[in-house]
């Protein structure tokens, strides 16, 4: 089921307008745990603390401050901040569409479903016309002091807004400074082979999250003070590049 | 470079830290398809652009750390006292120690297994979690690039499980600009549906949808993230800028380096800059 409706708005562009509402499209479930002491085992808080006097410290004591200098902090009123904080506003506006697919997942940040705010055609004709024509709006709008920038699109039966990350906040590959290795074409070509055979459509449904279903099992065993077996986590040994060729020729041949 | 009039701020009023070295890795371990086995580290790819502020304390303008504290005796509690518990009732725990919380998948703990590769546009983008970068460590520098490069050509991702601290991920790993990106993937059930919010079944005004076509058209452009920047954050750095000017910093007391930011544990750290990241969305 989806989740409950969390901020209504409109969609504008080009002089049309369509109400639509937000609802979370992702939940996700966790095993919890919490930290406690060793000794008494009394659950533990997590609290600022002074790293001067290391004593836990109120939040009435608690000030913003943004470092200029090494240990030389400019201290700012949240009240001073104001101004900067954007208009509330209930439209979410398109400034252009672009080709689906040119969206890289990198800048992909969260998912909202869109439900038609009132029942409208204007709903199922942008629907229809994003789905034949492969395309994402890209818009702002504001929401609970935020402004976000995302990509509005069609999925299945239902208009989805996912939030964009600003390019800036993407770290480039750039300055992972890798290294250029050249590589012999005989290589490349059986690596492909052996990737064109490991080759399956994507079907999420065949993958649960096991661990969770183990962790469960574990604390259940220790809950009945059963005790337990350590295992050392598997480590492979590297592929070094003197037995690339080898290695993937035997890959392949595993495969065929 | 675009901020080039920021240069001559301090380096950490400038919001984004685009250029400095992403090294510092998350995870550490191999990355393997069918019999080849490359070592790797796991770096972040993405850096919420927030303004970098420090909470102080407003009485000797000291920073503050985030710190487990004992709340019946107030005190901070130093990691080597800190275990971690699974509550069974009010008070009750069962404890829980790093190596048992690691022996829960051994093999998945240090191995990023791909285990079939998929046509990345068969992945619905509502899968798509958080990315990050895999870069080779040392010996495994070459079958890296070799992956990186018949991935491209091939136009395809891998599929692979792995382990990190309380969690397991779905992973989708694919060629990105001559690197491996990994993209944390949702699983199935963690997707709600949206069958009580889909609108009805209506017949699509066929004129009101041309009509759009028309204007969508006439608005298509290249995707271009670069134009798009996040005004609020130009207009706080602007302000900040403004304030600093007219009022003198404040000094922090000096404390020894090694009470920095050290993590609690290292199962926790771990946790706590995959939960970060996720936090600042």
């Amino acid at each position: 089921m989806a989740g409950r409706a969390i901020w209504k708005g409109y969609i504008h562009f080009g002089g049309f307008d369509v109400s639509v509402k937000l609802h979370p499209a992702v939940k996700e479930e966790r095993i919890q745990f919490h930290l406690l002491h060793r000794r008494d085992h009394i659950k533990l808080k997590q609290q600022m603390v002074c790293a001067y006097e290391k004593v836990p410290v109120p939040t009435e004591e608690q000030t913003r401050g943004l470092e200029l200098e090494k240990g030389k902090y400019l201290l700012v009123d949240p009240a001073e901040l104001e101004q900067v904080e954007p208009e509330e506003s209930r439209i979410i506006e398109v400034h252009e569409f672009v080709k689906t697919e040119q969206i890289d997942p990198v800048f992909l940040d969260r998912v909202y479903y869109l439900e038609p705010g009132v029942p409208s055609k204007g709903y199922n004709a942008l629907a229809g016309a994003l789905r034949d024509m492969d395309v994402a709006g890209i818009c702002t709008w504001t929401m609970r002091k935020r402004s976000y920038l995302g990509a509005l699109q069609m999925s299945g039966k239902i208009l989805r807004l996912n939030t964009l990350r600003y390019a800036d906040e993407v770290i480039s590959v750039k300055s992972l400074e890798l290294q250029e290795i050249p590589l012999a074409e005989k290589e490349l070509k059986i690596g492909s082979d052996l990737i064109n055979q490991l080759t399956a459509p994507f079907q999420p449904q065949k993958f649960e999250n096991e661990h969770q279903k183990k962790l469960q099992q574990l604390i259940d065993k220790k809950a009945r003070g059963e005790k337990i077996a350590i295992l050392r986590p598997r480590r492979l040994k590297p592929t070094t590049s003197d037995k690339l060729l080898q290695t993937l020729e035997a890959s392949l041949k595993k495969v065929a | 470079m675009k901020n080039r009039r920021s240069a001559r701020l301090p380096a950490k009023l400038s919001p984004t830290r685009r250029d400095e070295s992403a090294a510092q890795g998350i995870w550490s371990g191999t990355i393997s398809f069918s019999l080849v086995a490359i070592p790797v580290q796991l770096v972040k790819a993405v850096e919420p652009g927030r303004v970098p502020f420090r909470m102080l304390h407003s009485r000797d303008y000291s920073p503050l750390l985030r710190r487990m504290v004992c709340p019946k005796e107030g005190k901070i509690v130093p990691p080597d006292e800190i275990i971690r518990g699974y509550e069974i009732g009010p008070d009750k725990y069962i404890l829980i120690t790093d190596e048992e919380l690691e022996a829960v998948s051994p093999e998945r703990s240090r191995t990023i297994e791909i285990v079939e590769f998929i046509d990345m546009a068969d992945v619905d983008s509502i899968y798509y979690d958080h990315p990050y970068y895999l870069v080779p460590a040392k010996g495994g520098e070459k079958a890296y690039r070799l992956l990186v490069e018949v991935m491209r050509r091939t136009k395809k991702a891998g599929l692979a499980k792995f382990v990190l601290g309380e969690r397991e991920y779905l992973v989708a790993v694919k060629s990105s600009e001559g690197a491996l990106a990994l993209i944390t993937l949702h699983y199935r059930e963690e997707i709600l549906s949206d069958e009580e919010i889909v609108p009805e079944e209506g017949t699509i005004d066929a004129e009101e949808k041309s009509r759009l076509k028309k204007i969508i058209e006439g608005m298509t452009a290249d995707f271009n993230p670069d134009k798009y920047a996040d005004e609020r954050r130009n207009k706080m750095t602007k302000l900040l800028r403004k304030i600093a000017k007219k009022r003198a910093p404040v000094e922090a007391p000096e404390v020894e380096e090694a009470e920095g930011e050290g993590p609690v544990d290292l199962i926790a750290a771990l946790e706590e800059s995959m939960r970060k990241v996720k936090k600042n969305r």
